[in-house]
């Protein structure tokens, strides 16, 4: 067949849309269609925060506009962390996991009110740690939370940030529990079936979560938050940090799953064909859950502290995790050939022409998808641990990051949206075309970004400051000037936020419009090796769960006795930045104060009294 | 056209990707180019490409409008 006959071919099949109509999610399940859109507007709120603050932080670095003091980069930059990373994606992907379980294994919740109650405990959570980070571009309040997504002691936030944290995480905890127990009961009624693809892939995500947080929580709710509360004098920075990375490298994986799921579940359906293989995807999902944990010690390869030994093991296990990355590519592309094949396209490479461009949910997936490759080559470097030396600290890793999470993982939810909307409101995505203007302008800005980043990095240039310009030091540019790299990530900046700005107009206009018909009807991939072609272990969660663990035993014990028993359990005598919010103190001395003054009254009155039966 | 619009702008942003990095690869072979040549070379591809898209195949004017919609 010809180009053009492929092209008429692609034509003819595009000119449609390429999903049947029919029954949306909201049609039902209105009730969880409640929940999941709840989530899915707060995620969005933190995105238009957290874009904000990220556009705002560009220009000031780059020095192209300064609309605040450089003493308050470090709250705009925590904002611009913790609002993305934390908020935008961890309530995107709860309502997307939501809809997952549900779906596959059509049916409601067992309790809508046990739902409800997680997403407002998560809400909580978020609004207490968003108000401590906001609090600090005020001084009339004594709190601040200029800690950053990673809050290293010795800085230290208000108690209120390391509370909001806890209970968000306690949210999404009760969240696991409720799709589990969805699950338990349709086992129940499904004995012997497997455990569909969508529901396998929330429940192994969210026991790597269980198993990942355990270490972030030890290291708030045993430290960081006693040693803000004033309950202990000091912390051991390597301890905490150390737990912190125990939870901080399988968050990333928290993260792009739920990419990873929209890429099996979605893309081979919005492609016109089916998922290549559910066997390759549940084993993705299986490697993903016992190597995604023991490997955080690879984020602290400058440590001191930490034997070169340790550090090593990280490495090697972080290679491994490689091959389920390696292995999502091939199925995912595959499962987009056969969908181009069967509309029509033909040739080695030809048939990507027959894949459905015009459409901004598989445009923007596919973008992300291929961004995500080569944040995937720069995140090899950051696992080496001998080149990681030459990258480590630099703006090198944000260059990494914006294409992992800030691409893979943002574009990818932000094009799900154009799917998930119309499914929960019942209503016809407003404005296809610049939706598809918009994922495409993201891609654009996050090349002109990421790769300015990128060659900063390799030039030393550090990261995490909003002066990265020494006197009487140049650095040397290999190719073009520092100049221009900042310009080039001032005007990726730029084009981030202009996309940003029609990803709501968007969302706005579809939420605001009425009730179509047109609508494509819920559900997911069909696929062309289904789960009958796998082995029944790969179901079996217990086991996977207790190899989990037995790998985080063996990547942890030793590290963290040997840090331990260098640096105590509370460490050495530090000093909090920016100050320590001794609540007990100051409760105490209210106490003193209070009870001082009363006795005073007292004594005063009852020697008044004296006086007076005294004449 | 010879391909759609959105085919078009999809092309067009790999382009921008080929332009953004060709600067860098291009200097690991001594071929250094400036800002300005650099930006020349963009829009004059850009250009070409466009042009291509837009030019009727096989001599004769497109109008299919599915490409447009």
């Amino acid at each position: 067949m010809s180009d053009a006959t492929v092209n008429d071919a692609a034509k003819t099949t595009e000119s449609t849309t390429s999903e049947p109509l029919g029954e949306t999610y909201l049609d039902k399940f209105p009730a969880e269609a409640k929940v999941v859109r709840s989530a899915l507007y707060s995620s969005f709120l933190a995105l238009a925060l957290g874009g904000l603050f990220g556009v705002i932080q560009t220009l000031h670095r780059t020095d192209f506009l300064r609309i605040m003091e450089s003493e308050t980069y470090y709250t705009v930059l925590t904002a611009h962390g913790v609002f993305l990373v934390i908020a935008f994606t961890i309530f995107f992907l709860v309502g997307v996991f939501t809809w997952a379980v549900t779906t596959s294994l059509d049916r409601e919740v067992e309790d809508i009110r046990f739902t409800w109650a997680w997403l407002g405990t998560m809400t909580a959570g978020a609004a207490m740690a968003a108000a401590a980070i906001l609090a600090g571009f005020t001084d009339s309040l004594d709190m601040s939370a200029d800690v950053l997504f990673t809050f290293y002691a010795p800085m230290q936030a208000h108690p209120l940030f390391y509370l909001g944290l806890t209970v968000f995480v306690v949210g999404t905890w009760m969240a696991g529990a409720d799709w589990f127990r969805s699950w338990f009961a349709w086992k129940k009624e499904n004995p012997g079936e497997r455990i569909p693809l969508p529901t396998f892939m929330v429940l192994t995500t969210m026991i790597m979560w269980y198993v990942a947080t355990l270490g972030v929580a030890t290291a708030i709710l045993a430290f960081l938050l006693p040693w803000s509360l004033g309950l202990i004098d000091s912390v051991n920075p390597t301890l905490t940090r150390t737990l912190f990375w125990f939870f901080g490298h399988p968050v990333v994986y928290f993260w792009l799953m739920p990419a990873y799921m929209m890429w099996y579940v979605l893309l081979p359906k919005l492609s016109g064909g089916k998922l290549f293989s559910d066997p390759l995807a549940r084993v993705v999902f299986v490697l993903f859950l016992l190597l995604s944990t023991p490997v955080g010690i690879h984020h602290q390869y400058l440590d001191p502290g930490i034997s070169e030994g340790f550090k090593f093991i990280a490495m090697t296990n972080t290679m491994f995790l490689l091959l389920p990355s390696l292995l999502t590519a091939f199925t995912v592309v595959a499962s987009m050939e056969h969908g181009a094949r069967q509309r029509g396209g033909t040739g080695r490479i030809g048939w990507l022409k027959a894949l459905p461009w015009r459409d901004p949910v598989f445009a923007g997936m596919a973008l992300a998808g291929l961004m995500f490759a080569a944040g995937g080559f720069s995140g090899m470097i950051n696992a080496g641990m001998n080149i990681n030396y030459l990258v480590h600290n630099t703006l090198w890793v944000p260059g990494h990051f914006h294409l992992t999470v800030g691409t893979a993982v943002a574009l990818t939810f932000m094009a799900a949206s154009y799917w998930f909307i119309p499914q929960l409101t019942g209503k016809k995505l407003w404005n296809r075309p610049v939706a598809l203007v918009q994922v495409v302008l993201w891609f654009v800005g996050m090349t002109f970004m990421a790769n300015a980043m990128h060659r900063a990095g390799l030039l030393g240039m550090p990261r995490r400051t909003a002066e990265p310009q020494y006197d009487g030091f140049e650095y040397e540019a290999g190719v073009g000037s520092v100049a221009e790299l900042d310009a080039q990530i001032a005007l990726g900046g730029i084009i981030l936020t202009l996309s940003l700005v029609l990803f709501f107009a968007v969302i706005i206009g579809t939420v605001l419009g009425s009730r179509s018909d047109e609508v494509p009807a819920n559900g997911y991939a069909d696929t062309l090796s289904g789960p009958e072609d796998s082995p029944k272990i790969l179901d079996n969660l217990k086991l996977w769960f207790g190899l989990a663990v037995v790998l985080v035993i063996i990547a942890y014990t030793f590290p963290l006795l040997s840090i331990i028993e260098r640096g105590g359990l509370f460490g050495p005598d530090i000093t909090a930045f920016p100050q320590s919010i001794d609540i007990v103190s100051m409760a105490w001395l209210t106490v003193e104060q209070y009870a001082t003054d009363t006795f005073t009254s007292a004594t005063e009155v009852a020697q008044a009294t004296i006086d007076g039966v005294l004449r | 056209m010879r391909i759609s619009t959105e085919g078009l702008l999809i092309v067009l942003a790999f382009t921008v990707v080929l332009v953004v990095e060709l600067r860098t690869v291009l200097a690991w072979f001594n071929l250094e180019l400036t800002v300005f040549e650099s930006l020349m070379f963009s829009v004059a591809l850009i250009v070409a490409i466009v042009v291509w898209a837009l030019f009727p195949q096989d001599g004769s004017r497109d109008t299919d409008a599915s490409g447009s919609s």
